[in-house]
């Protein structure tokens, strides 16, 4: 397939969180679309989601810790660096002040340090994702929404990590950024989305469905994301290929955000319903309650309290109403003209992957507890 | 004249019997037709185009005055095509020279065709189509051109479906999507083509509609596509088979298999498959309609691409499409038109009305579930693409866009905070200061503090009633403010 479709190699990669759930996806599709890139990964453990290919080397260690990374990039020397690691959306905010802010300009300053050419973040699409505005066909001209007006601190470091990777863009000269934000990532591996919505289905609340359903949303398969990085790896080695030149405002990657997303919002219950008849859920659509917004929030609103005092967290919350009833869609045409992104891997596909490997996998953890 | 049955039905559909009012009342054709002037010949064509009688015909006569005669004839000429190729009596010897050769027809004087069966509805047409010939060479170089290129491709694209079928490759059906979709682009792409051609010549529209021809195509093919939707039946009956096999075949063995009542739910997975395909198209329709220059001609193309998208509504998930004809009532017919002879916003919204009622009878368990959905997204989409919904917000509040940022404002926040503080402070303190010194003053020049004091109780004490009647003699004891005032 290679040798019909010729891949330019990316030279060497250094995929940074390679052993998480998108930076795994990030180093098999390397191997399988760039034979001849060398990768290293850099990961707290690397233990997990190890790629088999001799392409791929291994180290651990920790991007807070700025003297190992700088002396790990002059031994590696790698030409671009993926930055892909994040911690957990739930841990306290220290973390990810730590991790995201922090760790993003340790190795920054490491790669700037080190010669480094193309430097590719992992932002996030919810940077401009605030609890006021719904997102119609958002463009990258939307302002980021950080601070005290986002209610989610991971967002918000996510922000800033993303403009310290931006404003590190040729500095120097040949020191080339980009940040690429994806929507909703699920698939293989995937731990956010796809498993509170199996569970969900377990709990038998396919029943209800809260709003009228008309908002679309944008969900982003895992491999689609993985493309969007590779592409913006190239399109940075080859203006840096071209340097001194400065491509043209309309053309340029580098020191540019750009969202990824499948390309094909759909409304937010119809996907929950394409994951929960994947399940088995065979419920008509007649026999599917619908939940008044307004009442759901209200509802959400009183549960909240009520199991806060309990010290519990309810099945149904304010923030699940929103996000279940608000328009959440981009437009992704600044990645389609820029980088020549295209989804590879369709949305109903997608989900079959997805869910068919979660349903296997615990499967698999379930027959491992009974030996 | 309307029946009980209809009269019934409006009355409990007001909605619609408005609608149609208003059609009746208040539409004004953009160009009026002046047929005082117009030849015998011409008025022979108007008549059998009022005789063939199909929706589009309203349309055509409201056209505007440099391209009104020209669509007419490219209709006429179409129509006998097609009244040839569809007479199952003709023999394909017979037969497949004249569509092949039918372009050059078009510009022999005097020819007519009398071999068509009895039954066939348009037969008279055929037999006085020296008529239409007659018009057809009057009309501008041109446009003569644009009309013999289309008729020759499609005459040689029947020829081959005709030809096929006939040879009995797979029993008069048609075989792939490509097939059927290639079908479509003989009966209807070409005649998308041939009108923006046509309006592109007369300056009715942008001539970047030819060079994406995409859109003509789809043009074209979601009218074509929707009526082979809603005729299943009528063609099964026919003993026609426009549902290409490699979609039935994936619900059903056997095409007869989708009319048997025991297999209503593969039938209507195997329906919306095919109006998934047709739904495909409906995005690039709206943004060939943004190409359109002219008010007649927009309405002319708007008004069946709106009644198309209402009937891919009324045929998805209906069982009904196979047991007999599903239509659009009068009344939303009406109503689709008042919409679509205005402007694109409101033609899209009747798109997005329409895709959003197809995405509620979304069936989840449907194969094609989520690609239906994810149609019916894309047309939101782009309509969003065109006339977004909303502005990208501004950033009023100045969120800090980085670390840095974000601890500078929180610095600079608190030093507000304390600047404040120091500002208070010192206000109230030089109050104290002054007052201080101006109290010590007046004790030094023998102020009776004590005496102010008590007055100043009792007179609070009045204002607010409190005091009992016996303090009320206090002031008689003030006397020695008297004294004070000695001073």
């Amino acid at each position: 397939m290679a040798a019909k479709n010729p891949v330019p190699s990316l030279g060497h990669v250094t995929v940074v969180g390679g052993c998480g759930f998108l930076g795994s996806h990030i180093v098999s599709l390397i191997v399988k679309r760039h034979p001849s890139t060398r990768v290293s990964v850099l990961d707290l453990r690397t233990s997990s989601n190890r790629n088999a290919s001799s392409q791929v080397s291994y180290h651990d260690g920790d991007i807070t810790d700025l003297a190992f990374l700088k002396k790990l990039f002059a031994d590696l020397k790698p030409d671009a660096i993926i930055h892909t690691a994040s911690p957990h959306f739930h841990l306290p905010p220290a973390v990810h002040d730590k991790v995201n802010i922090e760790g993003t300009k340790n190795l920054l300053s490491a790669a700037q340090e080190t010669g480094v050419k193309a430097f590719v973040y992992t932002s996030s699409a919810s940077v401009i994702f605030g609890p006021e505005t719904e997102l119609v066909n958002a463009t990258e001209e939307w302002p980021m929404i950080t601070g005290d007006a986002q209610p989610e601190y991971y967002t918000t470091t996510k922000a800033y990590a993303e403009t310290a990777v931006l404003e590190a863009n040729r500095t120097p000269a040949s020191f080339l950024t980009c940040a690429i934000r994806p929507a909703g990532i699920f698939g293989e591996g995937d731990v956010q989305l796809l498993p509170p919505m199996i569970g969900a289905f377990r709990k038998g609340q396919t029943k209800f469905q809260v709003g009228a359903n008309d908002n679309l949303f944008d969900f982003t398969y895992v491999e689609n994301v993985a493309f969007g990085h590779l592409l913006a790896v190239q399109a940075l080695l080859h203006s840096h290929k071209i340097l001194p030149t400065i491509p043209l405002d309309t053309e340029r990657v580098d020191g540019e955000a750009f969202f990824i997303t499948n390309g094909q919002p759909v409304y937010f219950w119809d996907f929950a319903r394409a994951v929960w008849h994947e399940c088995g859920d065979r419920r008509p659509l007649n026999k599917v309650w619908k939940l008044d917004k307004d009442f759901a929030f209200a509802v959400g609103a009183l549960l909240e309290n009520v199991f806060w005092v309990l010290g519990r967290t309810p099945n149904i919350t304010r923030k699940q109403v929103r996000y279940s009833t608000f328009a959440k869609y981009h437009s992704i045409d600044k990645a389609k003209r820029r980088l020549g992104y295209h989804p590879l891997v369709q949305l109903d596909e997608g989900v079959r992957r997805g869910v068919r490997w979660l349903l296997e996998n615990e499967l698999k953890t379930a027959q491992k507890k009974d030996q | 004249m309307p029946g009980v049955k209809d009269l019934a039905y409006y009355a409990v559909h007001p909605k619609e019997l408005r609608s149609i009012i208003q059609w009746k009342v208040w539409h004004n054709p953009v160009h009026e037709r002046d047929d005082s002037k117009e030849s015998e010949s011409l008025k022979r064509c108007m008549y059998f185009l009022s005789q063939t009688s199909r929706s589009f015909v309203a349309v055509i006569l409201e056209l505007h005055p440099d391209i009104l005669v020209s669509v007419a004839i490219f209709y006429l000429v179409l129509r006998g095509l097609d009244t040839i190729e569809d007479d199952m009596t003709i023999p394909l010897a017979t037969k497949e020279p004249i569509l092949r050769d039918f372009h050059n027809i078009i510009e022999q004087d005097g020819w007519t065709f009398t071999e068509n069966g009895p039954d066939e509805k348009d037969r008279q047409l055929c037999v006085e189509f020296n008529v239409v010939i007659e018009e057809f060479k009057k009309l501008k170089p041109a446009h003569q051109a644009i009309i013999k290129d289309i008729t020759k491709r499609m005459g040689n694209g029947m020829a081959d479906y005709v030809k096929n079928a006939e040879l009995g490759v797979e029993n008069n059906g048609v075989n792939s999507v490509k097939d059927y979709e290639k079908y479509c682009h003989y009966v209807a792409g070409l005649v998308g083509e041939g009108c923006t051609r046509l309006f592109v010549e007369e300056g009715k529209a942008n001539p970047a509609l030819l060079k994406r021809t995409e859109l003509h195509e789809s043009m074209g093919q979601f009218l074509q596509q929707v009526n082979i939707i809603r005729d299943i039946k009528e063609d099964f009956d026919d003993k026609r088979r426009f549902w290409p096999k490699e979609i039935w075949s994936k619900h059903v063995d056997n095409f007869e298999d989708l009319f048997k009542p025991e297999n209503k739910d593969k039938a209507l997975a195997c329906s919306s498959e095919m109006i998934l395909t047709a739904l495909r198209r409906a995005d690039d329709c709206l943004f060939y309609l943004a190409g359109i220059k002219e008010q007649s001609v927009f309405n002319f193309c708007a008004i069946p691409q709106s009644m198309a998208i209402a009937t891919l509504d009324a045929c998805f998930q209906n069982h009904d499409i196979f047991k007999r004809n599903v239509k659009i009532t009068k009344g939303d017919a009406c109503q689709l038109m008042l919409e679509s002879t205005q402007n694109l916003q409101l033609v899209c919204d009747v798109f997005k009305r329409y895709t959003r009622k197809i995405h509620q009878k979304n069936n989840p368990h449907d194969p094609n579930f989520l690609q239906i959905s994810i149609a019916c997204g894309k047309v939101e989409q782009f309509i969003e693409s065109i006339f977004p919904s909303q502005k990208p917000p501004v950033d009023e509040k100045k969120n800090p866009a980085s670390a840095e940022e974000a601890a500078r404002l929180k610095k600079e926040a608190d030093d507000n905070k304390w600047e404040t503080f120091y500002m208070i402070s010192a206000v109230i303190g030089t109050i104290v200061f002054i007052s201080g010194i101006m109290l010590v003053v007046a004790w030094f020049a023998g102020a009776r503090f004590d005496i102010a004091l008590g007055q100043a109780k009792e007179q609070l004490g009045q204002l607010f009633g409190t005091v009992g009647s016996d303090n009320a003699s206090a002031p008689l004891d003030g006397k020695p403010s008297t004294d004070h005032s000695e001073l």
